[in-house]
């Protein structure tokens, strides 16, 4: 069920269509299966339908759901969607907040820039040992340049 | 839809509703706000035909509404005084409706009254504000209204209620595309649960648009381009000193500063302020989404000057 704050600045639109992005992308809502209908949803969520609506649109035209006329909206499978530069900017946006607060709460320039790199590590899905080689290669190839 | 043109009404030589027009498209949730004795409950009453206007027309899907039963069967209206109901009870009240609307279903009554949990064979009179507002919609619902007329229905009722008559209106939407025009003064409901917004001042429309698009023009925004290395802040830091108005490729409505920081109200789209963020390069950049109340507030600030 999408989370629909209805005292938050962000439109009830722009609420609903983040919501489905999320679960689609994260695979809550599996690939090619059905969403619930435009009716379904705004009972569900007690949202205008006119908004799921163009919701629903939005999301087709930008490449996350299709329609099959007379039966209902599909989800696509995540590799076969584009995320789109606006859904990107947005997240981008928020890690930065949180990179900036973190970073007022660690003075230490080198203590946060570690902290940052383990995070990073712990997002990062896990090498194969082949690009662990490459990837230890570089880092010397790296080291001794900057000995120099 | 209904489409309501060139309509005026005056009062003793008094002008209350000034040349409007509407559009209120099918299926829609209409929000019709303003300020006290902007005109509201003067429009909400042509729009019912219980009040005629002296000039233009009001038309449900094409037929006049005034002293037209047809369209007024598919129709309820709750005012916000519900003095006429009071001396009946509930059952006395479903019996007379049942006669007048030929789509009553009595079954749909039953199911809503149970949900209120109200006594049937009480006085309308004798119930609390909420009851009453209550029953007059579990009554309203139960004719299968395709239009549904709200005057400032449920200001003044707990969430909890107000929170079952948004989910009655949301349902009968979605399940037969009813369209609703509701007028209140919560602001802040209305853009939760609407998708088009009037706004009325002295009688005239001074906004009329989708929702979401009234929405996605205007932006608040905090800029700043940094404080004075010297320790005190600039109005907006070194680029003020150089005489240039950084603002200048913008749409600015209104703009105001505390310290280094600049607020401005700009009606800009997103891609024209990713422009300037691009090549302004301010050190502090927030867009800030404005509520319907703010943006409600703003243009009425700048239509009275």
């Amino acid at each position: 069920m999408i989370d629909i704050d209805l005292k938050s600045r962000k439109s009830i639109y722009e609420q609903v269509i983040f919501g489905i992005k999320e679960q689609i992308l994260s695979g809550v809502i599996a690939p090619d299966s059905k969403l619930p209908s435009v009716r379904e949803l705004s009972k569900q969520l007690t949202v205008n339908p006119n908004t799921v609506q163009k919701a629903f649109r939005e999301l087709e035209s930008q490449g996350y759901i299709y329609t099959v006329s007379g039966v209902g909206s599909f989800a696509y499978a995540p590799q076969d969607i584009t995320p789109d530069d606006g859904l990107i900017n947005e997240t981008r946006s928020k890690l930065a907040d949180s990179l900036r607060e973190l970073r007022l709460l660690i003075p230490d320039r080198q203590v946060f820039a570690r902290m940052v790199d383990e995070l990073v590590q712990t997002v990062e899905p896990k090498l194969t040992s082949v690009d662990r080689a490459a990837a230890a290669h570089a880092n010397h190839a790296k080291v001794k340049g900057d000995a120099r | 839809m209904i489409e309501v043109k060139s309509v005026s009404k005056s009062f003793d030589g008094l002008r209350a509703i000034d040349n409007i027009d509407m559009t209120v498209n099918s299926g829609s949730i209409y929000g019709l706000v303003g300020t006290n004795g902007s005109g509201k409950t003067t429009i909400l009453n042509m729009l019912c035909g219980v009040t005629r206007q002296d000039t233009g027309t009001i038309m449900f899907d094409g037929a006049r509404v005034y002293e037209n039963p047809a369209i007024k069967q598919r129709l309820w209206y709750i005012p916000d005084d519900l003095a006429f109901y009071g001396p009946y009870t509930i059952n006395e009240l479903a019996r007379f409706f049942s006669r007048m609307f030929p789509h009553w279903n009595a079954a749909i009554l039953d199911v809503t009254l149970q949900h209120f949990q109200l006594d049937r064979d009480k006085r309308i009179s004798r119930m609390s504000k909420g009851m009453r507002k209550q029953a007059v919609f579990a009554l309203g619902f139960a004719t299968g209204p395709d239009y549904l007329i709200l005057d400032e229905p449920i200001d003044g009722l707990d969430p909890l209620v107000r929170q079952c008559i948004w989910e009655l209106i949301v349902d009968a939407s979605a399940d037969r595309g009813m369209t609703t025009v509701i007028s209140s003064h919560n602001l802040r409901e209305m853009e939760g649960f609407c998708d088009s917004i009037c706004a009325i001042n002295h009688g005239k429309v001074f906004i009329e648009r989708d929702l979401d698009d009234l929405k996605s023009d205007t932006h608040k925004l905090q800029v700043s381009f940094g404080s004075n290395v010297g320790g005190t802040a600039d109005k907006q830091g070194s680029a003020a000193r150089t005489g240039i108005d950084v603002y200048r490729d913008l749409n600015v409505l209104k703009q105001w500063s505390s310290g280094s920081v600049d607020f401005l109200i700009v009606r800009n789209s997103q891609q024209e302020l990713d422009r300037f963020v691009a090549t302004a390069k301010p050190v502090l950049f927030d867009r800030i989404p404005l509520t319907l109340e703010e943006i409600f507030i703003y243009e009425l600030d700048r239509g009275n000057k």
